[in-house]
């Protein structure tokens, strides 16, 4: 190109006589870069996508690689006489009011470790932890008539068999599982235990409901706090707050609240709920408020904004028939901004579900070995159950860790799914 | 210039109105008087104020948080920018169609069924599917949509969305009805149907109808405002207006010499 007539050229061609050579050579040349440019635009945005894809495909495929042994345990089977062994104990005595006062006056304990002894002499220690005979327990509780009889239970195996039987342990384990498996006397099923259980000492007995029921009572309790407040002062300082300093002030606090580290929320937490309030220590009401402060300021963004998109006919057309100020808002201008502030919601809530460190602060970090019963209980929630376990020397907690970090994401899919079927119900409405 | 129009009671009197947008004056002193029997339109060049001046008739300026009103307007006698007037009743008595058709993203039933809802208008089910076939029958739709009461009122043409929020506007009664433009999106058929509608319509309620049309502003008017630069130049009887208009910017603004 000679630089110096063609731009000299080109504004005679504009402003002159109207003359612009569609068909030239420049005009060509522009064409083509311009191809070019969505070309590259295209080719960036598709790769944007499959990196993104890869990173999700590569996650997805590693926890659920070793996540999925988490869901299987391994049982080994124990012949136990019940009817000489209990000293012809009856079926009516063990069922009903006074069940488990009964069972254990039996010392079924006793009668478990006795029959594994004779079944497996020396090597019982290592196959069977102390707490395997509390499968036996509860089995009769389920089933009372097995007391009189002389039946073959399975009882969960130690740790080590069971991953002995996923082989990846050492030599001695896989040897005496391999033992065990060719006398037909091992069996591997699924771990309903796990999906039912609380946190413990044993990987092969943990349990992830409690802190999955954990996370869903402090969920409630956040979204029972954060959506309604945020809602509603975002509907205030939307449609009524005068636009003067103060609300200015209150408008950068919010954005800023929003990105605010979440450990100072869990600091916030401790000082307000647990030394000011009184409220109860570790419990999901309290982790509950602390990730309600985290996730307001998110919903009341996400709130005003799609307050802001609601067009401004719609407004006039309710004041034009005589609706109140209330009225606009609440007839039309919250459904029309609800998709919206749904959004805004989803988003918050999953980073609410995913936080550990302020939970952390307010002691939901507890060893419990049963499910919060109610809002006051101690509990603790799936991230911060995630954390514990990964912490823990045991070598058969890591696939349990994986296993948790399955149900957090199922949890996370399903609230998310949920949320997102709601949305498209209130869009679709009209 | 009210004198032949003092037999016949005034609906809605404005006297020295001024608006201002902030500083910027958009209407200067400008006093009309509205009643059933006569529609009325404004006329004049597009930014002159006539939406302006429409939406101070029935408040609707206040959600302008710059806007600023000065003067008398009164609605039967009472004054609409006194303390003690609710403004939510003022505009359930004083309707309005936009000039952008705006249905609400409801079903056509509810877009009509809206108004006397909050109102109290009617007494039950049967009551409101009275107000609603009435209303649409009235604004020439209910032939075209009774069979789709249900469907969404935003799924309509154009000009049939204009009659739904015509529709929309008389289903709560008003006293008065305002019309930015009503037919400033339709087609000459649309356009026909809703300027029989007002004739219809006159006498029932008060009627001021804002247009670009002068045809129009014939047709449907028997009073005429003419607006220049945020001022009334000119108010008299349409026929007197378009025959022998008595200032020079009318004249040149009907003979389309500018607008
Ligand atoms: N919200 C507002 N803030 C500031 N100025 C405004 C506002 N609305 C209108 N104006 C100004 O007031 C004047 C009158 O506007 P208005 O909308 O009343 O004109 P109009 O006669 O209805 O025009 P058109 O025929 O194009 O609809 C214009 O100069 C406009 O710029
Ligand atoms: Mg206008």
């Amino acid at each position: 190109m000679n630089n110096t007539a063609s731009p000299a050229t080109q504004q005679t061609a504009i402003v002159g006589s109207r003359s612009t050579d569609w068909q030239g050579e420049v005009m060509q040349k522009r064409i083509v870069r311009r191809y070019a440019a969505e070309r590259r635009f295209k080719y960036l945005g598709l790769s944007a996508i499959v990196i993104s894809s890869l990173f999700l495909a590569f996650l997805l495929f590693v926890m659920i690689g070793n996540g999925i042994k988490g869901f299987s345990t391994t049982q080994v089977a124990v012949p136990i006489d019940f009817a000489s062994a209990t000293g012809g104990a009856s079926p009516e005595q063990i069922s009903g009011e006074g069940a488990e006062r009964a069972l254990n006056s039996l010392d079924i304990a006793g009668v478990v470790n006795t029959a594994i002894e004779i079944e497996y002499g020396a090597e019982a220690g290592d196959i069977f932890t102390e707490n395997s005979w509390t499968d036996v327990r509860d089995a009769l509780l389920s089933n009372p008539d097995m007391i009189a009889g002389n039946t073959t239970v399975w009882l969960t195996a130690k740790s080590e068999i069971d991953r002995a039987a996923k082989d990846e342990t050492d030599e001695k384990f896989e040897a005496l599982y391999a033992k065990l498996k060719d006398a037909g006397k091992a069996q591997s099923g699924f771990n309903w235990g796990f999906l039912t259980g609380a946190d413990g000492t044993d990987p092969a007995r943990v349990g992830i409901w409690g802190a999955l029921k954990g996370s869903i009572i402090t969920m409630l309790v956040t979204l029972a706090m954060a959506f309604p407040v945020g809602v509603l002062a975002a509907v205030y300082l939307e449609e009524y707050a005068p636009s003067n300093r103060v609300t200015d002030f209150i408008e950068v606090s919010i954005n800023n609240l929003a990105a605010v580290p979440s450990i100072i929320f869990g600091l916030l937490g401790l000082v307000v709920f647990l030394s000011w309030l009184e409220l109860p220590r570790s419990s999901a009401l309290v982790g509950g408020l602390v990730l309600a402060l985290m996730t307001m300021p998110v919903i009341v963004i996400a709130g005003r904004n799609s307050i802001k998109s609601v067009p401004p006919s719609i407004r006039e057309a309710a004041m034009g028939v005589g609706a109140s100020p209330v009225q606009v808002v609440f007839h039309h201008v919250l459904p029309l901004a609800l998709p919206g502030i749904m959004t805004g919601t989803i988003i918050g809530m999953a980073r609410a579900l995913g936080e550990t460190a302020p939970l952390l602060m307010i002691g939901m970090r507890a060893f419990l070995t049963s499910p919060p019963q109610g809002l006051t209980d101690p509990s603790t929630v799936l991230p911060v159950q995630i954390y514990l376990w990964s912490d823990e020397v045991n070598r058969g907690f890591v696939e349990k860790t994986s296993a948790a970090i399955i149900v957090l994401l199922i949890f996370l899919l399903t609230m998310n799914a949920f949320a997102i079927y709601l949305r498209n119900r209130f869009e679709t409405r009209w | 210039m009210t004198t032949e129009t003092t037999t016949i009671t005034n609906k809605m009197t404005t006297r020295n109105v001024d608006v201002f947008y902030g500083e910027k004056q958009a209407i200067n002193g400008v006093s009309i008087d509205i009643d059933m029997e006569n529609v009325t339109a404004f006329i004049g060049p597009s930014g002159c104020g006539k939406s302006t001046f429409l939406r101070t008739m029935n408040r609707m300026n206040d959600t302008i948080p710059s806007c600023r009103v000065t003067g008398e307007i009164t609605l039967d006698g009472e004054d609409i920018y006194a303390p003690s007037m609710d403004v939510v009743q003022l505009r359930a008595r004083v309707g309005m169609v936009f000039q952008k058709p705006n249905p609400f993203p409801k079903s056509i039933y509810d877009n009509i069924a809206y108004g006397p809802r909050i109102h109290g208008l009617a007494s039950g089910k049967e009551e409101l599917d009275r107000i609603v076939e009435k209303s649409l029958q009235r604004a020439g739709l209910w032939a075209e949509v009774k069979d789709r009461l249900n469907e969404s009122g935003t799924a309509l043409s154009g000009g049939q969305q204009q009659r739904l929020c015509i529709a929309r506007a008389i289903a709560v009664d008003p006293e008065v009805i305002l019309m930015d433009e009503p037919c400033s999106a339709l087609d000459p058929i649309a356009t026909a149907k809703i300027e029989e509608l007002i004739h219809e319509l006159r006498g029932k309620y008060a009627i001021v109808i804002v247009t670009h049309n002068m045809q129009q502003a014939a047709r449907v008017s028997q009073r005429t405002a003419f607006f220049h630069l945020g001022t009334m130049v000119e108010y008299g009887d349409t026929s007197e207006m378009f025959t022998n208009p008595q200032e020079e910017r009318t004249r040149d603004y009907i003979t389309g010499r500018y607008g």
